[in-house]
C-alpha cells in the first residue's frame, strides 16, 4: 500500500505544466487532488515516473454557472452551489465524503474518468464541452461523448490537460432531477441516474451501472456487474432510478 | 529526489527533506511521529486519519505531504491535552463516544470542522455527516450527541 518511487514537479503557469507534459509524455501523470490518483499509486496501480501537481497553476482555478475550471474543488463550487445549474448543486453532496470534497476537483474527476463518478455523468446530461490543450496539438474542444472512451479511459493525450469543462447556460424554466444509491451517503454510487428538461426536450442519463454513463431515455442501457453490485442489480436499481428521475424531472 | 516541505503542524513551523511519495499521514506519523493520526483503510474509506489543511477536514492518507506545502495541518496532537481538553474532546468523555479508540481521532477532526464550520447542525443531518468516518465499536449515538453537545444545539 505505498506508491513506487516518483519525481515530482509544481509548476506555477499552464505553459511550464504543458512543457512538463510535453517533454515527459506517457512517463508523467497530472495530480489535481489526488483523492483517486493518490490511492491508484499507493496500490500501484498507476506508476508514472513523474507527477505534475497543478495546484498552483493560476489558470485551471476559478468557476462560473457556465465554465468550471479543472482545478476548482467539488467543495468550493458546493459553497456557491446557487450560483449553478441546480442538477449540479443536487449532484454535489454525493461526490465523496465532504472531507474528500475538499480536496477533489472537477477536473480531476472528469479525467479519472470513473464510471461511477458523477461529473462524467452530470458532462453527458448537461451537453458539456471540455476544453483540453498540449503544446503538440494546442487547445482543442471535446464535447463529454468524444472525451469519454471507456472506463478510466478519456481522449486526452499523454501531452494533454484537461483546462475547463463548460455547458449551455441553464434556462429558467427549466426541469431536472438526480438520484442515486451508493452503500453510506458519500460512497461510489452503485447506481445513479439524472435527467433533465429543458424547452420541453427530456434528456436522461443513467451512470454508475456499465462501462461509462449512458444517455438512458429509451430506458435502454449497458450493465456491468463487479464485487460492488452484481449486473442484474445494477439493472433493477438503474431501472428504478431512471423512471424516478424521469417521472420527477417531468412533473 | 526528495522535495523540501515547510508546513506549519500544530502551530510549529517544520522544514524536512521528503520523498515525493510519502503520504502526508506517513510524514505525520514517521517524520514527526504524531502517532495520534491513524491510519485504517489508507484509500479514503474508513476516515482514521482525518486531519484538519488550513481548517478543512481532508484525509491524510489521500494526500502527499508535499501537497501539503506552505500550508497549515493540524491533528489531534494540536486539539488539546490532558486537563486542557476540546469542549468536543470533553462532550466525546462526557458522552463516551469512544472505546478503541481508533476511529476517535479521525472522528475529532470532522467534528471540528463541522463546529467551525458554523452550519447549524441537527439530529437528523449529523449521521450523514459523519458517514465518511467508520465507528466498530460505538454505533454512532454517543458520537452523535457528544458533537451536538459541542455544538450547543442540544
Amino acid at each position: 500500500m505505498k506508491s513506487a518511487p516518483f519525481e515530482y514537479a509544481r509548476p506555477t503557469t499552464l505553459t511550464e505544466a504543458l512543457d512538463l507534459l510535453d517533454r515527459h509524455g506517457e512517463d508523467c501523470k497530472p495530480l489535481a487532488g489526488g483523492q483517486s490518483l493518490v490511492p491508484l499509486l499507493a496500490m500501484r496501480l498507476a506508476r508514472p515516473s513523474l507527477l505534475v501537481d497543478l495546484d498552483r497553476v493560476p489558470e485551471l482555478r476559478g468557476f462560473s454557472a457556465e465554465r468550471v475550471g479543472a482545478m476548482a474543488t467539488n467543495a468550493q463550487l458546493e459553497r456557491r452551489a446557487g450560483d449553478l445549474p441546480p442538477v449540479i448543486a443536487a449532484a454535489l453532496p454525493h461526490i465523496g465524503h465532504f472531507q474528500i470534497r475538499n480536496r477533489g476537483t472537477v477536473g480531476g474527476s472528469l479525467a479519472h474518468l470513473d464510471p461511477a463518478g458523477e461529473w462524467p455523468a452530470l458532462a453527458l446530461l448537461l451537453e458539456a464541452e471540455l476544453t483540453v490543450e498540449s503544446k503538440r496539438l494546442g487547445r482543442r474542444t471535446l464535447s463529454a461523448g468524444q472525451f469519454m472512451r471507456g472506463p478510466m479511459t478519456t481522449a486526452l493525450g499523454a501531452d494533454e490537460l484537461l483546462l475547463s469543462v463548460s455547458w449551455p447556460r441553464w434556462p429558467a424554466g427549466a426541469r431536472w432531477a438526480f438520484a442515486e444509491v451508493a452503500r453510506r451517503p458519500g460512497d461510489f454510487a452503485l447506481a445513479g441516474a439524472a435527467c433533465t428538461v429543458i424547452a420541453g426536450r427530456t434528456r436522461a442519463v443513467v451512470f454508475a451501472v456499465g462501462p461509462l454513463p449512458q444517455l438512458a431515455g429509451d430506458g435502454d442501457f449497458e450493465v456491468t456487474g463487479d464485487l460492488h453490485a452484481s449486473a442484474a442489480y445494477r439493472r433493477e436499481v438503474g431501472k428504478r432510478l431512471l423512471d424516478r428521475v424521469m417521472t420527477q424531472a417531468a412533473m | 529526489m526528495e522535495q523540501s516541505l515547510r508546513v506549519k503542524v500544530n502551530g510549529q513551523a517544520v522544514k524536512r527533506e521528503v520523498p515525493p511519495r510519502l503520504t502526508l499521514a506517513d510524514f505525520l506519523r514517521d517524520r514527526l511521529r504524531l502517532t495520534g493520526t491513524h491510519l485504517g483503510c489508507e484509500h479514503g474509506v474508513c476516515g482514521a486519519c482525518t486531519v484538519l489543511l488550513d481548517g478543512d477536514a481532508v484525509r491524510a492518507c489521500l494526500l502527499l505531504a508535499v501537497q501539503a506545502d506552505g500550508r497549515e495541518v493540524t491533528t489531534v496532537e494540536g486539539m488539546g491535552e490532558p486537563g486542557r481538553l476540546t469542549p468536543l474532546q470533553r462532550a466525546f468523555l462526557e458522552h463516551g463516544a469512544f472505546q478503541c479508540g481508533f476511529c476517535t481521532p479521525g472522528f475529532l477532526a470532522t467534528g471540528e470542522a463541522l463546529l467551525r464550520s458554523g452550519r447549524r447542525l441537527s439530529r437528523a443531518e449529523l449521521p450523514d455527516l459523519l458517514a465518511g468516518n467508520l465507528c466498530r465499536c460505538t454505533g454512532y449515538g454517543p458520537i452523535v450527541d457528544a458533537i451536538l453537545e459541542a455544538a450547543g444545539s442540544r
